[in-house]
This record gives structure tokens, C-alpha cells and sequence, in this order.
């Protein structure tokens, strides 16, 4: 089967083409992602109607292009898969047009995949891994652990009260003047910093479930640099160190509760499965492979380009939902919200994140 | 807008139906480019630029503006009536979108987002002015109060997806390319850039 995916529910325009579902390993045959930070940089954040604008003007380009390095025809693929939400509507409504046209001139199947479910589901693009697993589930809009049952079957066990991880790592970008996204920038710094000069908590540890909560680190963070006023490079080399290693030990903590929980409600994980643009983190990969290994379970990470939004991991989402007839219609309506687990309870203050 | 991104493609899907004609048969697809709702643009824009990639047909983009005086019964020179024809769109906003145009339909101006108190002097001095457009009612009170001659148009507010398509089939010729159409906006982004920041006195 060959699909083709659309991505374009945040900041990245992104069109790929896989193959794969018929016995043979899947393939991915193109990945195109066109990044708008640069656009987005000097507001600190992602405007929404810039966003929006910059995926129209973009994402026919892009899917041809994807069409193009993957030496494919419309009229040889078997579903086109989009990203149908969550997430900035101006921009998820572009894409999804976008694969309407196109499923309706050429009588595709077409698929509108939750954006955390391509997420979710990457690693399975990357590796042979059965269900059930254990999937922690962090990025920019999103700080969640469920279990996964199947294509479509989550289970929320726990998820961030407040911030999602991916925006603690850029508020705590911004505030040591690091720019947008701060992720990344926080992650290089911290590679030189001395992560034991400052003693920062680690919010929620020890307490019972599997909850995340980051507003505390993130206001300690900003007490320590007010305490130094004008911080050196090596004092914010040393803070981004310590607020890497708070959020390394809490995830460890937080990933083992949920890891009871699983077993007692599902059994055995398949694995420890790590997705989202924080995935990318080489720091916390690592630092989350150590406590796998503690417990006896493999961690699973898709390499760090698929960690972050492309339009494969929504194009095998799509695979995944195709082969099991979970089509959809074209009278689809773009989802802003659209929780993985919709029997979960909402969680206080988190919002959309939860 | 609710609902546009649901129904629009499952109405292409019927009127191609009913027309027993296929996509491949299309000789080009029009499309308004606004001005107009933001979303509601970039929807019909998206559907319209997916088709023309998948089917490989041309693209033919239509102002609001034109569509709105294409779809005018008569835009005769009436000398008589009026000197001249001000499009007048609703933004649901203080000001109001608006091109001028002379009788025989050229346009005059370029299309502006214009503040209401600018409204006067932007219709010129070819007067009476003929107001058109779904923003012609409280154009035309604007107009009035600042003591401009103006007549209201009966011509229906907004144009219909025939108006679009019969506009096409009588000014696209083969060959006449858009390659990446664009919505008209005519207002940019709602965004303000940070003030910039002491890292020391307030992070």
C-alpha cells in the first residue's frame, strides 16, 4: 500500500509518501518539511494567522514535491492520510482541503489521522513493535503517559496539570534570552553546564499516579535568575543543565508509576515507547533508556527527524487505519481539539493539553 | 464560515455529479481569492489549488469585488443614475473593504481595507457614486452622513459559484496561467512583535 500524509497542524508544512502494509517492512519513499521558524522567531512563539497563511502558500508545493522524490502518481496510491487535529485550526483546515481535493479527483481513500496518533504510532513505522506499549508522549502542546492497546485504543494513565514539557523548555528558553524554540538551545547549552551548581525541584515526584506538573520548575528557574541578574554564559550553561536533569529525574519517576499502573491493567509493555518534538532530546532519551533498562524493558524512540511534526508519521497513521477500514468521509470537520483518550477525565488548568 | 470545510468538497462532489462531467475534463477551476473571512478564503483557496494539482487543471482567481459587479444586473452608463461604482464589502470591522470602478466596469482604485472616515474622500468626485457589495448599506450611510451623493445598487449582495464560473468561461484563455494563487487579504496577521526585554531587571 502507498500512502501519501499531510502534516500542517503547527509550524511545519510537511508532505511524505510511505509504502508498506503488505507483508514487506515499510518504507518511507519521501519526507518533505518545509520549517516556518524563521517566520515565527521574532514573536517568540507561533502566531496562528502567520501560520496559517504560510501553509496555504506552501502546501501544494510540498505535496508535489513529496509526490516527486518518491517517483509516484496520485492515481498509484492506495490513501491520502491528514493530519485532522489537534492543533492550530487555520492551519489543520489547509490540510485537510488540501487531501479532500485531492481523495475526491482521484477516488482515494481518505484518512484523518489525530495528529498524537501519528505521533504515537511512528515507532511502529521504525521498528517491529507489538502492542500493547507504554507510550510517553511529550512535545511542545503535550505532556501525556498512556497506554496503547491498539490502533485507536489509548488510555490516558497520566498527563501535565499545567505546561506541557516542550513549553517549559522554551519558557525557560526565553527567559534565559536563548530565542525561539528554546528546546534545542536549552539542550546545547546544557551540554557544557554543571547541572549539580543549582538545586532545582522535581515537581510531582513521589506522589501517587503519574501526573505531570512543570509551572514550579519553571518559576524556580526564574527566582534563580533574578537571584543572579545578569547571568554569564556559563550561568546559563549551569541553569540549563539543572532544569534538563529536574526534567530527566521527574520523567523517570513519573514513567515508573505509570509503568505499575500498566502492568497491573494491562500486563506487560512491548516496550517503553518515547514520541514527540521532546523525544528529540538526546539528554532525556538517554536518561529514560537508563531507567528502562532498570526495569527490564526496551525503550523505543523513532529517530529524532520523526520525532518532531512530518507528514510520515501521519502518512503511516493513515497505513495503520487503512488496513483495519478505519476510513473517513470527505465531509470531515477539522477537530481544534481532539483528545486520544476521550473517556479520560479533563485535567485542571492543562486545558487543551490534556 | 461553520461548516464550509465540511460541505465543501461533498458539494464539488455532487455539482460534478449532476453536470455528469469529470475531473479530467475541466478546462480550468475558478476560484475567489477574497477579499473576504480569513478562513473562509484559505478554505475554498486550498480545495481550489488540491484540485488543479491532482487534476492538473488551471486556476482562475476572481476578486470579491469583480464577482460582486459581475453579478450586477446592469452596470450600464447611466449618466443619469450615477458616475461611477464603489464595491463596498463587509469585514466586520470598523473599516470596510472597497474598490472603485468607473461605469463601464474598469477598475479605478486599487482594493483597500478603508477606515470609514476615509470612505468619502476615497470615492472620488465622479458623483453620484453607485454602492454595491454586502457592505453597501452602511457604506452608503457613511457616505451620506459626510454628505456624499450616493444611490444604493439592487444587485445582490454576494456572487454565486455560477457568477465565479461564468466569469472564467468568458475571460480565461489556455495558456492564461496563475500559478500560485493567492488569497487578498488586504490586512495583515494580528501579531505584535515582544517589546524587547532587560534580561536583568526582567526576565
Amino acid at each position: 500500500m502507498n500512502l501519501l500524509g499531510i502534516e500542517t497542524s503547527c509550524d511545519e508544512t510537511s508532505a511524505a509518501v510511505i509504502s508498506g502494509g503488505n507483508g514487506a517492512a515499510p518504507s518511507i519513499l519521501s519526507n518533505v518539511v518545509l520549517s516556518q521558524v524563521d517566520i515565527h522567531q521574532p514573536y517568540e512563539g507561533v502566531v496562528p494567522e502567520i501560520a496559517a497563511r504560510a501553509h496555504l502558500s506552501h502546501i501544494d508545493r510540498i505535496v508535489a514535491q513529496a509526490m516527486d522524490e518518491a517517483d509516484i502518481d496520485f492515481a498509484a496510491l492506495d490513501g491520502i492520510a491528514v493530519a485532522g487535529g489537534p492543533g492550530l485550526i487555520g492551519g489543520v483546515i489547509v490540510g485537510v482541503m488540501t487531501a479532500k481535493a485531492i481523495a475526491a479527483v482521484h477516488k482515494l481513500a481518505f484518512l484523518a489521522v489525530n495528529h498524537l496518533e501519528g505521533h504515537a504510532l511512528t515507532v511502529r513505522l521504525t521498528q517491529d513493535l507489538e502492542f500493547p506499549f507504554l507510550l510517553l508522549l511529550v512535545s511542545g502542546g503535550h505532556c501525556q503517559l498512556l497506554a496503547v492497546t491498539g490502533v485507536g485504543a489509548y488510555h490516558r494513565l497520566g498527563t501535565t496539570l499545567d505546561d506541557a514539557l516542550g513549553e517549559a523548555f522554551d519558557k525557560t528558553a526565553k527567559m534565559l534570552g536563548l530565542g525561539y524554540p528554546g528546546g534545542p538551545q536549552v539542550e546545547l547549552r546544557a551540554k557544557t553546564g554543571d547541572a549539580g551548581r543549582f538545586d532545582l525541584p522535581r515537581p510531582m515526584r513521589g506522589r501517587p499516579g503519574c501526573d505531570f506538573s512543570f509551572s514550579g520548575l519553571k518559576t524556580a528557574v526564574r527566582r534563580r535568575i533574578e537571584k543572579i541578574g545578569a547571568p554569564t554564559d556559563t550561568d546559563i550553561d549551569d541553569i540549563c543543565a539543572a532544569f534538563q536533569c529536574a526534567v530527566g529525574d521527574v520523567l523517570a519517576d513519573r514513567a515508573g508509576r505509570a509503568l505499575d499502573i500498566f502492568e497491573r491493567r494491562f500486563g506487560d509493555p512491548s516496550a517503553l515507547v518515547v514520541a514527540g518534538g521532546v523525544a528529540a532530546n538526546q539528554y532525556l532519551r538517554g536518561q529514560l533508556s537508563n531507567f528502562a533498562a532498570a526495569r527490564g524493558l526496551e525503550l523505543a524512540a523513532p529517530p529524532p527527524d520523526l520525532c518532531t511534526d512530518n507528514g510520515a508519521m501521519i502518512a503511516w497513521a493513515g497505513l495503520e487505519r487503512l488496513r483495519l477500514g478505519l476510513t473517513d468521509g470527505l465531509d470531515f470537520a477539522p477537530r481544534p481539539r481532539w483528545p486520544l483518550d476521550p473517556n479520560a477525565a479533563p485535567a485542571m488548568g492543562a486545558g487543551v493539553k490534556a | 464560515m461553520r461548516g464550509q470545510a465540511e460541505a465543501l468538497v461533498p458539494m464539488i462532489e455532487a455539482v460534478m455529479a449532476e453536470a455528469a462531467a469529470d475531473y479530467g475534463n475541466l478546462d480550468v477551476i475558478a476560484v475567489t481569492i477574497g477579499p473576504g473571512a480569513f478562513t473562509g478564503l484559505r478554505i475554498g483557496l486550498a480545495t481550489a489549488r488540491a484540485f488543479s494539482l491532482a487534476a492538473g487543471t488551471p486556476l482562475f482567481g476572481v476578486s470579491s469585488f469583480d464577482a460582486v459587479l459581475a453579478g450586477a444586473p446592469v452596470v450600464a452608463p447611466d449618466e443619469s443614475t450615477h458616475k461611477s461604482v464603489l464595491v463596498a464589502l463587509e469585514t466586520k470591522r470598523a473599516d470596510i473593504y472597497a474598490q472603485m470602478f468607473d461605469t463601464a466596469g474598469a477598475p479605478v482604485s486599487d482594493p483597500a481595507a478603508v477606515e470609514e472616515t476615509a470612505l468619502a474622500e476615497f470615492a472620488g468626485a465622479e458623483l453620484p457614486v453607485l454602492v454595491m457589495g454586502g457592505g453597501a448599506e452602511r457604506a452608503l450611510k457613511v457616505l451620506e452622513a459626510g454628505g456624499v451623493d450616493a444611490v444604493l445598487s439592487p444587485a445582490p449582495a454576494h456572487a454565486d459559484a455560477g457568477t465565479i464560473a461564468r466569469m472564467a468561461a468568458s475571460h480565461w484563455r489556455p495558456g492564461l496561467a496563475q500559478p500560485s494563487l493567492e488569497p487578498l487579504y488586504l490586512r495583515p496577521p494580528d501579531a505584535t512583535l515582544p517589546a524587547p526585554r532587560d534580561l536583568a531587571a526582567k526576565p
